[in-house]
């Protein structure tokens, strides 16, 4: 179920900087709860079933954390609910709490559906053509993790075979695995110093290399682009004239409801929502295409 | 060009972003602004490495970035007690320190696909990574004193902690709430103890044996 995961790594790399970066810059509550609700609903859809109990049990108390040290540290705010050790807790830093619960939380749902999103190949092939040797070292760190694994079994399994082993406590078994560890470092960097001469020995360095992928702009990724790009510019125009400024402070604002923070609030809402709309057609599109085999 | 566009990302991007930020979100935005500094200030480091790192030291990179990534992962289960730190500095000593911010920055940025990208990421990235940069210039004195080497890793134990809270405090308040930034200081003290004694545990272990096999790589294939 990755409808929205299957559009061009740049138009997703657009699309979550256009609504990560709004919704940082965006203090205007209807906007943060939108995108909250948004990012909520896509990452119900792209988590495994068995992990929300545990992520509900994270995201709860932090949401419920945020929002109450706020009035406890803030001052701020000219109506006072009660006074607690002398100091007022007023109802503009209450309210502001739980403005900051959503804000948080907001951005770490965004946060997780991107790291569900953007692979690390994904990742890979958008930076491989600006800084190739960087994104080399990383390619090369990310194969190496299960291999460097792979070698400890090996390296265990040799151990093993030799006798070498103990189940004499805990002491001793972090011993073992120790040497186990420096083993594998010495045998990876060998390796790794015959990989680079190999790779000196093909001129790695001297011209430009190409690289393959399986990603393909198509019309499909051009829509959606440029979708991302309108209800962007829609919402930073709404933004910037000022339309969407709300205050907390000294005492709570008004929410403007004017055409152009209306125009504002419905493109982000839309963008908010386009991934969970996405992923839930594709989703139909699947069982319909199923029922028909 | 390279070295142009690491003096423009020092010289005016920083300053640029943080004037500019604190002109047009008036609204005490101070923690995006912050966290596009720390994003701006690896900058230079990647394109010096891009514009002049050879195969050897590109994959030596890529080999301890692993090993720390590794190292995160197979302690995940016990809180705050990584060794990421430690490769970090043992980097660093070994080959220098920008070597080490590379290996900081990049363990970060990896393993962070394992434990969930955020707003997080380009702090840690710029923690680690800073880390490594010192470590580089204290290369001599830790290996030939363990006291120095036991000092420093509580030191970046310490200032992992207390970097990583400007970040909470900017996040949670928008701006630098003094009393609450003390706050989490105190609420993060196990953690911060956690963070050196697991260093100095680490260093202590691993930084000998490990900086053997690194000078004999180094004399063996001439690094």
């Amino acid at each position: 179920m990755k409808a929205f995961g299957s559009f061009h790594p740049a138009v997703l790399l657009t699309y979550f900087v256009a609504i990560i970066g709004i919704f940082m810059f965006a203090s205007n509550p209807v906007m943060r709860v939108t995108a909250l609700l948004g990012g909520i609903l896509f990452c119900l859809l792209l988590q495994k079933k068995r992990e929300i109990p545990g992520n509900l049990g994270f995201y709860i108390p932090l949401f419920l954390l945020v929002a109450v040290t706020n009035p406890l540290f803030s001052h701020a705010g000219v109506t006072p609910l009660f006074f607690l050790n002398g100091n007022p807790v007023t109802l503009e830093a209450s309210v502001y709490g739980v403005f900051l619960a959503v804000t948080v939380i907001g951005v770490m749902m965004w946060c997780k559906c991107y790291s569900e999103i953007m692979t690390g190949d994904k990742f890979l092939y958008l930076f491989g053509s600006i800084v190739p040797k960087l994104s080399l070292t990383l390619s090369m760190a990310f194969r190496f993790l299960p291999l460097f694994v792979r070698r400890m079994k090996t390296v265990t399994t040799a151990r093993r075979g030799l006798g070498l082993y103990s189940q004499r406590g805990f002491v001793d078994r972090i011993k073992g695995t120790g040497q186990v560890f420096l083993s594998v470092i010495s045998w990876s960097l060998e390796n790794a110093m015959e990989t680079s001469m190999s790779m000196r020995a093909r001129a790695y360095g001297k011209a430009k290399r190409t690289s393959f992928s399986l990603f393909r702009f198509t019309m499909r990724d051009g829509v959606m682009i440029f979708v991302t790009l309108l209800l962007f510019a829609l919402t930073v125009t709404g933004m910037a004239s000022g339309a969407t400024d709300f205050f907390f402070y000294p005492r709570i604002g008004e929410l403007s409801l004017s055409p152009l923070a209306v125009t504002a609030y419905s493109s982000f809402a839309i963008l908010a929502f386009l991934p969970f709309v996405i992923e839930v057609r594709g989703a139909l599109l699947w069982r319909y295409y199923i029922s028909r085999i | 060009m390279k070295k142009v566009i690491s003096y423009i990302t020092f010289f005016v991007l920083i300053p640029a972003v943080t004037v500019g930020g604190a002109l047009i979100f008036r609204d005490r935005q101070y923690a995006w602004i912050t966290l596009c500094v720390a994003l701006l200030s690896c900058i230079p480091f990647f394109l010096h490495f891009e514009h002049r790192a050879d195969v050897k030291r590109l994959v030596t990179v890529a080999v301890m970035t692993a090993l720390s990534v590794l190292g995160r992962i197979i302690f995940t289960p016990i809180p705050a007690f990584k060794p990421v730190a430690a490769f970090v500095i043992i980097t660093a000593m070994y080959f220098g320190g920008e070597a080490g911010f590379l290996v900081g920055s990049l363990s970060a940025v990896i393993s962070n696909f394992w434990f969930g990208q955020g707003p997080w990421t380009p702090f840690q990235m710029f923690s680690w990574g800073l880390i490594g940069l010192v470590a580089g210039f204290l290369s001599e004195p830790m290996k030939k004193s363990r006291i120095v080497l036991i000092i420093y890793s509580i030191l970046a134990g310490v200032s992992y902690s207390l970097m990583t809270d400007i970040w909470t405090v900017l996040w949670a308040d928008g701006y630098f709430n003094i009393s609450r930034y003390l706050a989490a200081l105190v609420s993060a003290l196990p953690f911060t103890a956690v963070y050196a004694l697991s260093n100095v545990v680490f260093l202590l272990i691993f930084a000998r044996p490990i900086g053997k096999i690194l000078e004999r790589i180094k004399v063996k294939y001439a690094l």
